[in-house]
């Protein structure tokens, strides 16, 4: 959608809305970040959006909201330093919270040893801390790692399919072979039987035994997602594939192969 | 579905502020806007409050059409304003007023509540034109009468397309679903509807 091409302002438009698939949105988020044409009319379209919506019919604020809001505000002010915490998940923001929340951490401590707290209860609390602040950390690099593979110009942008008829089932895949990174989206996939799995196989161009992606299953509208699966960097891919497995997974793909698609020869 | 969007009778009295502090009120300027946020970067909450005062309403009723349930629309809000009050630095001026940034990001907070997904972007994704002074330039009652009058000109299907996919905060592929369109005939009614509201306010 976006290789060497700006987004279409169409797509541009469905991105603003929050309209596009996840997958999708990675896609354009990465371009837009890039790209300063793009995010020039990116801004005109969100502007677009607040002209539709301030045609909203206006309404009182319900009792007692303004109080609320300011007792809360009050309630942090007394609390906390100012801290940087965002309610998004862009990725660059995930990456810098990490720190002030350990800050926090810190700063709980020593106010636990201070004034003589319940020592055993913040315990539990930092513990808690520390756990959401490791998930935290691990789904930063996560998504560090996501961003870092659509936005890399080596990335194979891959479309897999059965046939035109529609709905067919499909998916769409971006592979970095150098590090082993991979997301795929699918869409109309068929319901599956008990005990099944949808498996993505990455398929050697040495010849080498196909590589097992990782079992997904597709939701009530038949989509499903892979991202980031557990594979070997370094595996330069003749094509991907998906197959239908036992849920438990299988060392070696089972026929028939029902979604493949062809790696672009400029690729890795 | 379509009737808030096309018919002007449902929207003649409509204000972008509160009523009590509209009538006859100065418009808020940028200047206004960004000393306010100066102040609750100072956590000075008299600024904070003056903030909420001044867009509360408005960002209460974007959240409302949305989510159809005050308490919900209520919990947006807050978080919205909450977030300004936590975070003031993530709104640049120079990405246009403050009141269109928090318009936008208020829709898509409550179609993320309303699709039960987690907030599906940050608030340092919305960005807008610099040049669109909503606060500033433009009274906001003839904004907002362009802006109906513009939406009242679309084609019904054009209307339904906006409809569903900025206050259902459908997708695309599920607007075509529902409608029985080609995906691509959706993604280009949305596209010339947006096209429209913009040229109403274009030379």
């Amino acid at each position: 959608m976006t290789d060497n091409a700006h987004i279409p302002e169409e797509t541009l438009a469905l991105y603003a809305l929050q309209a596009l698939d996840q997958a999708e949105s990675l896609v354009v988020r990465a371009h837009v970040a890039a790209c300063a044409e793009c995010r020039t009319e990116l801004a005109r379209t969100e502007g677009d959006l607040a002209l539709v919506a301030m045609n909203t019919e206006q309404h009182p604020l319900p009792q007692g909201a303004r109080e609320r809001f300011l007792s809360r505000i009050g309630a942090t002010s007394e609390t906390e330093p100012a801290t940087v915490i965002s309610i998004g998940n862009k990725t660059p923001a995930m990456r810098t919270t990490a720190w002030p929340a350990w800050l926090a951490a810190a700063a709980m401590l020593l106010i636990a040893i201070g004034l003589g707290f319940e020592v055993h209860t913040l315990s539990r609390q930092l513990d808690a801390t520390a756990q959401q602040l490791a998930e935290q950390t691990v789904e930063s690099r996560h998504a560090h790692e996501v961003l870092d593979l659509l936005t890399a110009p080596a990335a194979q942008h891959v479309t897999l399919t059965t046939g035109k008829t529609p709905p067919a089932p499909a998916a769409r895949a971006v592979y970095l072979a150098s590090r082993g990174a991979l997301v795929l989206e699918a869409s109309n996939l068929k319901p599956l039987l008990p005990g099944k799995a949808y498996e993505l196989w990455v398929i050697p161009a040495n010849g080498a035994a196909p590589i097992p992606a990782g079992l997904f299953w597709p939701d009530t509208a038949g989509s499903a997602s892979v991202v980031m699966p557990n594979i070997p960097a370094g595996v330069t891919a003749k094509a991907l594939g998906v197959t239908v497995e036992n849920d438990s997974g299988s060392a070696t793909p089972t026929l028939p192969i029902v979604l493949a698609g062809a790696t672009p020869a400029a690729g890795e | 579905m379509t009737e808030n969007l096309s018919n002007p009778n449902l929207t003649r009295e409509r204000s972008f502020n509160r009523s009590s502090e509209s009538a006859g009120a100065p418009l808020f300027t940028e200047a206004d806007d960004q000393s306010l946020l100066e102040g609750v970067r100072l956590k000075d909450e008299k600024a904070m409050a003056n903030l909420f005062d001044r867009y509360g309403g408005m960002v209460y009723s974007v959240a409302l059409r949305v989510l159809k349930d005050p308490g919900n629309a209520e919990d947006v809000m807050q978080e919205v304003f909450f977030q300004v009050w936590q975070n003031p630095q993530a709104f640049v001026p120079r990405r246009g007023s403050l009141a269109a940034w928090l318009l936008v990001v208020t829709r898509n907070r409550a179609v993320d509540v309303l699709r039960r997904r987690k907030p599906s972007d940050s608030v340092d994704d919305v960005i807008l034109p610099a040049s669109d002074n909503i606060a500033v330039e433009t009274e906001r009652r003839t904004m907002m009468e362009k802006v109906r009058a513009a939406l009242h000109r679309l084609s019904p299907e054009q209307q339904q397309s906006i409809e569903l996919a900025f206050f259902e905060g459908l997708s695309h592929s599920e607007i075509a679903a529902q409608t029985g369109d080609p995906l691509g005939t959706v993604k280009t009614r949305i596209r010339s509807a947006l096209l429209s509201v913009r040229r109403a306010f274009q030379p």
